[in-house]
C-alpha cells in the first residue's frame, strides 16, 4: 500500500463571471511509505491544489485520492497525517503550548502522550522560550516553525508539508532539513512542495515536476543527479603541460594544472595522466545542476 | 445520507410540535401579548434620536394588540383588556414624540366612550396641544369629551372654538355656537362620531366608530318618536313595542352592539347591551 | 467526545479573549447598574420598571452578543486562514460546527445567568426602596432569562447557518439581525393576518406571509417578560411546547449547517 494514491486528479475552480481555472488536469502520482517526495513547481503550478484535495480543505472535480489507504475525503485518513499548510495561521488568541494541546486533542492523545510530545516538539524547533505567548505575537518564522512542530505533534506515519521551507532563515532552513532527513531515517513518509531545486537536492528520494497543473515529470533525484554530471574538473601537480582533444587546460599558480574533462574522456584523460607520473589532487564532477533540470521542464511545459 | 435520516427524524418531530405550539400561540392570555412598557422619560434617555421611531412601534403595538381584541363582526372577545397597560404605552409613546397623531387619535377613541377616563384623556389631549399647536383636531376632541362626556358646556365651547379657530371648518364652528344648547346629546354625538369616522384610516376604528354611530342613531330615532309620543298623550309609553303599534315608529331599531333597545325606569332609552361588546 | 469538548473549549477561549466582547459586557454592567436610576422615574411602579429595565437590558446584550458570534463564527476562521490548519485536522466539519455552536450557546448562557445575577441584586435593591404591592416573582424572572437564553441560542444557530453559506461577515450579522426582527414580531403579524385584514389582502400574500411565519422562528412565545413583571401565571404546557420547540429549531437548523458546511470549498 502507498502511502499516498492520487488517481487521475482534476480540479476546476470557478471564478466569479462565469470564468473557470484548470487548477489540475489528470493527475497521477504515486508516494511509496518511506519516501521523501519533492513537489516542483513554479507560481500558479497546482501545488497547493493538490495538497488542499490531499488534506479535504477541497473536493476534486473528478479522481480520486487516498492517503494510507483511506479516501481523502474522510476525516479519519487524517489522522496518520501531519500537514504544514502554505503561509500557516493558527488560533492567535491561544498560546503557542495552548495551540498544541487543542491540536493533541483532536488526535485523541492522552494527557501524559500530551505533555511529552509537546515538550519535544517545542524544543526541535526552538520554540521554548515563545511557547506561553499568545501566537498573536509570533514572527513569520516563528509560525512557520509553529506549524512544523503542530505537524509532527503526533508522530504521524505521513508528512505533507506545504512550502515548509518559506519565511524561515538560513539557520530555519537547515534545522528543516536536517528534520526531514530524520523523518526519512524514522521510515516516514514526506511530501512537500517547494519551489527551491537545492532543497530538493539536498533531501528528496524523488522529485515531480509540475507546471500548469500537469504532472511533466517525475526522477529518483539520484538519478537526475547522476545524469545531470557533464564532465569533471581534474587539478594535477607535477606536470607542466598538457594537451588532449576536447581537454580545456589552465595554468594555476603553484605549479597546478586545471583540466575541464568531458564526461566520456575521464577514464581515457586518467590514464594519459597517470601514464605521464601526473599526481591528480583533485576530482571534481561538474553538473547540470536541478535547477537548470528544472526550468528546462518548465519551459517545455509551457510550451 | 445519515444526516439526511436525522434531518427527516427532525423535520417529522418538529412538524409534530409546531401545530400545538401555534395554536397555543394563537391562544395564549392576551395579557402576555401587549406586555408592560416602561416610563417614556425612561425611554426617551436610551432611544436617543430613534426616540420617534420607538414611539410609532409602540403605538403600532397598541393598535395590533386592540384590533385582537375584537372578532370580525366588531364584537369583543372575552377576555379582559389591559386597559392600564394600553394607555400607559400611548402616554409613553407621546412622551417620547408629542407630536405622534396616532397615539392620540387612538387615546380619543378607546379611552372615552367605554372606560370614561374623560379627565385623563383631555390632560393628554391639552399636552399635545401644546405642541400640535396648529391641529384643530385636539382641541376638537377636547371639546366633544367636555361637551358629550363632561357636561362642561364653558370649557367646551372654548376648545370648539380654538378648533374653529385653527381651521376655519365651518363644522367647529356650528359646534361651538349652535349644538351645545340646542342640540341634544344624540345629535351631537353622531356627529361627533361621523367626523371621526370619516378621518379614520385603520379598518377596524372606522368600524368601530360606525358601529357607535348607528347605535346612537337608533337610540335618536327611538327618542324623537318618544318626544313625540310624550307631546301628544302627555305620558311616556310602557314600552317601546307601544310607539311601533300607535305608530310613533315604523319599528324598532337594531342594536349593533347586540342588545335590545328598552326603556328604563326614568323613561330614557337604553339597551340590553349598554352599547359595548359583550364583556 | 475528546475532540468535542476541546472544539468547545477552544470556542470559549476564543471568546473570552475576544476584546470586543469585553467591551460589550463591560456596557452591559454599566446598563444594570444605571437601573436603579432609571427606576425612579416611575413614580407608582418602581419595581416593576426595574425589572422591566434589567431584563430589557439583558436582553439587548445577549442580542449583541449573539449576533456578534453567530455572524464572526466561520467568517473569522476563513478571513485569517485559520480553518486551513484546523479543518485538516482528523475532525470532521460537522463535530466542529457543533463544537463552534455549544461553545456559543455556552457563553450565551453563562452571560445571561451573570448578568441575570447582577440584575437580581439590582432589583433587590430598588425594589427595597419602593416597595411594591406585587410580590417579585423570583421564579419567573428565572423563567423568562431562561426563555431569553434559550431564544438567543436559537437565534446563534441561525447566525451560524448563515456563516456557513457566507464568506462575509456582514451577510450573516445582518440577515440575523433581521431574522430576529421579523421573528420576535411574526406572531402578530400573522394573528393580524388571519383575522379581518388578511381578506382584504389577497389570499397569496396571506400564504406567503403564513409560510414565513412557520419558517422563521417564532421570537415572540420567549417574550415572558409580562410574567415576570406581574407574575402572570404561565401554562406549563405552552413552556414545555416552546422549550420543545426551541430544541427542534436549532438542531433542524445545525443539521442543515452541517450540510452546507461539509460540501463546503476552502481553497
Ligand atoms: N480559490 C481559487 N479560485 C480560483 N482560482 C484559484 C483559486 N485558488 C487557486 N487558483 C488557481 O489555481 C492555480 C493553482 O494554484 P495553486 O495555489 O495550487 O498554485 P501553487 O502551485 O501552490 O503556487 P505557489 O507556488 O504560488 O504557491 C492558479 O492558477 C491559481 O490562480
Ligand atoms: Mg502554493
Amino acid at each position: 500500500m502507498n502511502a499516498i494514491d492520487i488517481r487521475n486528479l482534476s480540479k476546476t475552480y470557478r471564478t466569479r463571471k462565469w470564468g473557470r481555472v484548470d487548477a489540475l488536469q489528470d493527475l497521477t502520482l504515486s508516494v511509496g511509505k518511506g519516501e521523501v517526495f519533492g513537489f516542483l513547481g513554479p507560481n500558479g503550478a497546482g501545488k497547493s491544489t493538490t495538497i488542499k484535495t490531499l488534506m479535504g480543505l477541497i473536493s476534486p472535480s473528478a479522481g480520486t485520492a487516498q492517503m494510507a489507504g483511506v479516501p481523502v475525503g474522510d476525516a479519519r485518513c487524517r489522522m496518520k497525517v501531519g500537514y504544514l499548510p502554505e503561509n500557516p495561521a493558527f488560533y492567535d488568541f491561544l498560546t503557542a503550548r495552548e495551540y498544541l494541546r487543542f491540536v493533541a486533542a483532536m488526535f485523541g492523545m492522552s494527557p501524559q502522550e500530551t505533555q511529552a510530545a509537546t515538550g519535544k516538539v517545542l524544543g526541535l524547533l526552538e520554540l521554548e522560550g515563545a511557547a506561553d505567548r499568545p501566537i498573536r505575537g509570533f514572527s513569520k518564522g516563528m509560525v512557520q516553525r509553529l506549524g512544523l512542530a503542530q505537524a509532527m505533534l503526533h508522530d504521524p506515519e505521513i508528512y505533507v508539508l506545504d512550502e515548509p521551507m518559506s519565511g524561515l532563515d538560513p539557520l530555519g532552513r537547515a534545522l528543516v532539513k536536517n528534520i526531514i532527513r530524520d523523518l526519512k531515517q524514522q521510515g516516514k513518509t514526506v511530501f512537500f512542495s517547494t519551489h527551491i531545486t537545492a532543497d530538493v537536492e539536498v533531501v528528496c528520494d524523488r522529485v515531480g515536476v509540475i507546471v500548469k497543473g500537469k504532472l511533466q515529470t517525475v526522477n529518483a533525484v539520484h538519478e537526475l543527479l547522476a545524469a545531470g554530471v557533464v564532465g569533471y574538473q581534474v587539478q594535477v601537480t607535477g606536470l607542466s603541460d598538457f594537451s588532449g582533444e576536447g581537454v580545456e587546460v589552465t595554468v594555476r599558480g603553484g605549479g597546478i594544472l586545471e583540466l575541464q574533462v568531458p564526461r566520456e574522456l575521464l577514464s581515457l584523460t586518467l590514464e594519459k595522466l597517470g601514464s605521464r607520473g601526473a599526481e591528480i589532487t583533485l576530482i571534481e564532477p561538474n553538473r547540470q545542476d536541478l535547477e537548470s533540470f528544472f526550468l528546462e521542464v518548465v519551459a517545455q511545459g509551457k510550451k | 445520507m445519515t444526516r439526511g435520516l436525522i434531518l427527516g427524524a427532525l423535520l417529522l418531530l418538529y412538524a409534530l410540535v409546531v401545530v400545538p405550539f401555534t395554536t397555543y400561540m394563537r391562544q395564549r392570555p392576551v395579557a402576555l401579548k401587549l406586555g408592560y412598557t416602561p416610563a417614556g422619560e425612561a425611554l426617551r434617555l436610551v432611544a436617543s434620536d430613534q426616540r420617534y421611531l420607538l414611539a410609532q412601534l409602540a403605538v403600532d403595538r397598541v393598535l395590533f394588540y386592540f384590533g385582537s381584541l375584537f372578532t370580525k363582526d366588531g364584537h369583543r372577545v372575552s377576555t379582559p383588556p389591559e386597559y392600564f397597560n394600553m394607555f400607559a404605552t400611548m402616554q409613553s409613546a407621546l412622551k417620547l414624540d408629542p407630536y405622534n397623531m396616532d397615539a392620540y387619535y387612538f387615546t380619543e377613541a378607546a379611552f372615552t366612550w367605554e372606560l370614561k377616563r374623560i379627565r385623563e384623556v383631555n390632560n393628554m389631549l391639552d399636552y399635545g396641544m401644546k405642541y400640535r399647536t396648529w391641529d384643530a383636531q385636539l382641541p376638537f376632541y377636547a371639546g366633544f369629551n367636555a361637551a358629550y362626556f363632561s357636561k362642561d358646556y364653558r370649557t367646551a365651547s372654548l376648545y370648539m372654538q380654538k378648533a374653529a379657530e385653527l381651521s376655519g371648518n365651518p363644522l367647529y364652528t356650528t359646534l361651538a355656537s349652535r349644538y351645545f344648547y340646542e342640540a341634544g346629546q344624540s345629535a351631537l354625538g353622531i356627529t361627533f362620531l361621523r367626523a371621526m369616522e370619516q378621518s379614520a384610516k385603520d379598518a377596524k376604528v372606522k368600524k368601530i366608530y360606525q358601529v357607535r354611530r348607528k347605535a346612537l342613531e337608533g337610540i335618536t330615532v327611538i327618542s324623537d318618536a318618544l318626544n313625540r309620543f310624550r307631546e301628544a298623550r302627555h305620558t311616556l309609553p310602557p314600552d317601546l313595542k307601544t310607539l311601533v303599534r300607535e305608530g310613533f315608529l315604523s319599528r324598532i331599531p337594531e342594536d349593533p352592539y347586540g342588545g335590545t333597545f328598552y326603556l328604563d325606569s326614568k323613561g330614557k332609552v337604553v339597551s340590553s347591551s349598554k352599547l359595548a361588546g359583550k364583556q | 467526545m475528546d475532540v468535542f469538548r476541546a472544539t468547545v473549549v477552544m470556542t470559549f477561549r476564543w471568546i473570552l479573549r475576544d476584546r470586543v466582547l469585553h467591551a460589550i459586557l463591560a456596557v452591559a454592567l454599566l446598563m444594570i447598574l444605571l437601573v436603579p436610576a432609571l427606576s425612579t422615574f416611575s413614580m407608582r411602579q418602581v419595581q416593576e420598571l426595574s425589572i422591566t429595565l434589567s431584563l430589557s437590558a439583558i436582553s439587548f446584550v445577549l442580542l449583541m452578543v449573539t449576533v456578534l458570534l453567530g455572524a464572526s463564527s466561520v467568517w473569522r476562521d476563513i478571513e485569517r486562514r485559520y480553518l486551513a490548519s484546523v479543518l485538516t485536522l482528523p475532525i470532521s466539519r460537522t463535530v466542529f460546527l457543533l463544537g463552534r455552536f455549544c461553545g456559543i450557546a455556552c457563553f450565551i448562557a453563562l452571560c445571561g445567568v451573570v448578568l441575570g445575577a447582577a440584575a437580581a441584586v439590582i432589583i433587590s435593591v430598588s425594589s427595597a426602596q419602593y416597595p411594591s404591592d406585587i410580590p417579585i416573582h423570583w421564579d419567573k424572572i428565572g423563567l423568562a432569562l431562561l426563555a431569553d437564553i434559550a431564544k438567543y441560542i436559537m437565534l446563534a444557530s441561525v447566525g451560524i447557518f448563515f456563516s456557513t453559506v457566507s464568506t462575509s461577515f456582514y451577510f450573516p450579522f445582518f440577515a440575523s439581525i433581521g431574522i430576529y426582527l421579523a421573528g420576535s414580531g411574526s406572531q402578530e403579524v400573522y394573528e393580524y393576518v388571519s383575522g379581518q385584514f388578511g381578506k382584504e389582502m389577497g389570499s397569496v400574500s396571506v400564504a406567503l406571509f403564513k409560510a414565513v411565519y412557520y419558517l422563521i422562528p417564532n421570537f415572540a412565545a420567549f417574550d415572558l417578560k409580562v410574567p415576570a413583571i406581574y407574575g402572570v401565571p404561565v401554562l406549563p404546557a405552552g413552556l414545555g411546547l416552546t422549550f420543545s420547540y426551541a430544541v427542534l429549531y436549532c438542531a433542524i437548523l445545525l443539521c442543515v449547517s452541517s450540510y452546507t458546511f461539509s460540501r463546503r470549498q476552502f481553497p
